[in-house]
């Protein structure tokens, strides 16, 4: 006799998803997670379209990640073109992506994660049980969300950035009131820390990930790719390290590295070294013990640190800005050739990366995506099918739960993962 | 006060629309004291579809049966039905090649293993159902979005621009992109409500919200062709939030 849970769709997670455990004579047998959001094509919908439509578009990809999106496909292009951008217009892009990631780690915890602390179905929930907690998480996303409207002139598929500069730089007024903003959301990002210190899933042992992330330096264009076992690529060989596959029951495609499924995202930025500052670091003191050892359990902590980093680092940027007003020139000139570029990011959820082809006249002729979400894929199965083993025999509505919380550990964006 | 039923869904689209009203960040517990999120996956667990909902609001195009099957049965069971975003009330980004066959494109990005896929030319809700009402936008602006609650709570809609982008461009004294800097802004033809966001940044409108009522599309083309851009350029750039456009309309 076999049966099947199904967890159809998965909620509190951005995209449609679902989660069907099998079982052969009451015993677990596997389990399939199927990212089933309709593909848009995006791959496709690009080729043909000239170099400068390409951001435009592309930032659609996602409402969550449309900065980072946006900045990502800004580095290929430029590269492909042999542009470089100034100081001014790198501090606006970084600024902008920070900006994201406060929205998107204030959303997932405090919308998305908080509500399992208490056994809720969700943020409205909140509202009336955990009003205080609720508040200070939207005040936190409120503040990611200042950055990207201000930077980006809209909050959600940013129109300023645009290739080899901006639009229209962040004026004197615009930095202060962004300054005074992410001062007074600074103390609420490191009280929000101790909150999610303390796991949610049931203890069940997880394999250690294999990390991989993005390295800091030189660019975003000519940097490296590390991975937890201390090997390192370039961005630009990032088709011969990763292989994608297509899994039947999945839109998305399934990354492998080295025949090993990566993980990426917060816990293993923070695992490969990511650059903190000094608050986030006395943070990460206090808690870098429970960061390692039990698998992805540890995401959302690592999430809050990299909050109150990204807090930070954005006053840092507010700061070297108003050090430095941007000159009314930011636009570099940009002409098209016949080549390609290829860029990696860190987006909110991990490694992004933006590849494209462009014949002499600037057309594109080829691009390949790859999100953080499809790279984590692998490992959400491996992991969503050691946590049903290990839970066999355990009421099926509390086994769901658990598997639910694992998912949303890994803060899957499935609208990406699929495009 | 009867707090209405909510249906909040999501089809072949960014998230943007829903994550639009999570967006609204001061006005987030107010909205949660005055509605039930009945279905709503992406906010809350336990989504209900097989409630009786006051007003559904769907975000997305139609491009899977599995789209087709949430809208139908939202429809059969919303009084109110209501398309938020521009990919639900024209196709959006996703239905930009429509014109080319969905099986190309489908191959370029799955190869092979597109063909056990269930996936048609993402249109607009209009195509299959009733549509109530429209906020179109991508993302939509939250002040229509917020705009649209409250009218709800009152048992109304309210009045959202039906304007081109021009009229609130001019009114904030914008440099004009396509006369003064012979950029292809398609202001003329897009419908305002952006408190033309983009311009104000000198970045040349892209139509993202979609068609205004009697576009005058054909001297927008005229104009446009006659300051050097290629029809081929214009119709792409129309066709990027809306494949449907009738270029030989005239106001």
């Amino acid at each position: 006799m076999s049966s099947v849970l199904k967890i159809s769709p998965l909620t509190r997670v951005e995209g449609h998803g679902t989660v069907h455990v099998h079982f052969a004579d009451g015993r677990f047998d596997r389990v399939e997670l199927a990212f089933v959001e309709a593909p848009r094509l995006f791959e496709a919908l690009l080729v043909g379209k000239r170099f400068d439509e390409l951001p435009e578009i592309i930032c659609r990809i996602c409402s969550i990640c449309s900065s980072v999106h946006r900045v990502t496909s800004l580095y290929a292009i430029e590269q492909a073109f042999g542009v470089e951008v100034n100081q001014q217009t790198e501090l606006h892009r970084e600024l902008i992506v920070n900006g994201g990631q406060i929205e998107s780690h204030a959303l997932h915890l405090f919308c998305l994660v908080l509500p399992d602390y208490y056994g809720l179905r969700g943020f409205a929930d909140l509202a009336t049980v955990a009003p205080g907690l609720l508040q200070a998480g939207l005040r936190l996303k409120a503040a990611g969300n200042l950055i990207q409207e201000m930077v980006g002139g809209r909050l959600i598929h940013p129109a300023n950035l645009l290739i080899g500069g901006l639009g229209k730089p962040l004026t004197t007024a615009g930095l202060h009131r962004l300054r005074s903003a992410l001062q007074e959301v600074l103390p609420v990002a490191a009280d929000a820390i101790e909150q999610f210190a303390s796991p949610l899933l049931a203890e069940v042992s997880l394999p250690f990930p294999s990390f991989m992330a993005v390295a800091n330096r030189p660019s975003h264009s000519g940097g490296e790719i590390v991975c937890g076992n201390g090997s390192s690529f370039p961005i630009v060989d990032y088709r011969n390290r990763l292989t994608e596959t297509i899994v039947p029951h999945s839109h998305a495609k399934q990354c492998t590295v080295s025949g090993e499924s990566p993980t990426v995202g917060a816990l293993a930025r923070l695992n490969l070294g990511a650059r903190l500052g000094p608050v986030a670091i006395a943070s990460l003191n206090r808690h870098g013990q429970k960061l390692v050892g039990d698998g992805i359990t540890a995401n959302s902590l690592a999430q809050a640190v990299e909050l109150l980093a990204a807090v930070e680092r954005a006053l840092e940027i507010v700061e070297l800005l108003l050090a430095a007003p941007p000159t009314d020139c930011m636009q570099v000139a940009v002409t098209p050739c016949q080549g390609t570029g290829t860029a990696a990011m860190e987006a909110p959820r991990g490694t992004l990366i933006h590849h494209f082809a462009f014949d002499s006249r600037g057309i594109c002729t080829a691009t390949d995506i790859i999100t953080p979400t499809a790279i984590n894929q692998g490992a959400m199965e491996r992991d969503l099918g050691l946590m049903a083993r290990s839970l066999e025999g355990v009421d099926r509505q509390e086994l769901a739960r658990q598997l639910e919380m694992l998912v949303r550990a890994y803060d899957p964006c499935i609208s990406c993962a699929v495009h | 006060m009867i707090r209405p039923q909510l249906a909040i869904a999501g089809l072949t689209a960014c998230f943007g629309c829903q994550l639009t009203l999570l967006n609204c960040e001061a006005e987030l517990p107010d909205i949660a004291d005055r509605f039930n999120f009945t279905y709503f996956p992406m906010g809350m667990s336990s989504p209900d579809i097989t409630a009786d909902f006051d007003a559904a609001l769907v975000e997305g195009a139609v491009s899977t049966p599995c789209d087709l099957e949430t809208l139908v049965t939202l429809r059969n069971r919303s009084r109110l039905l209501i398309a938020i975003g521009t990919c639900a009330i024209f196709g959006g980004v996703a239905a930009m090649c429509n014109e080319e066959p969905r099986s190309r494109l489908l191959r370029t990005v799955y190869g092979p293993a597109a063909d056990g896929l269930a996936s048609f030319n993402p249109a607009p809700l209009e195509r299959f159902v009733t549509v109530d009402f429209a906020v179109t936008g991508c993302p939509p602006e939250r002040g229509e979005l917020l705009a649209t609650l409250a009218a709800l709570l009152r048992g109304t809609f309210p009045a959202l621009p039906a304007y081109p982008v021009c009229l609130e461009c001019r009114s904030r004294e914008n440099a004009c992109l396509l006369i003064e800097r012979n950029e292809p802004c398609l202001g003329p033809v897009t419908r305002a409500g952006c408190n033309a966001r983009c311009p104000a940044m000198a970045v040349h409108c892209e139509g993202c919200r979609g068609p205004v009522a009697e576009a005058n599309v054909a001297a927008e083309l005229e104009l446009l062709i006659a300051k050097g851009v290629s029809r081929e350029e214009l119709v792409r750039r129309l066709r990027r939030f809306c494949p449907e456009w009738d270029y030989e309309q005239r106001a």
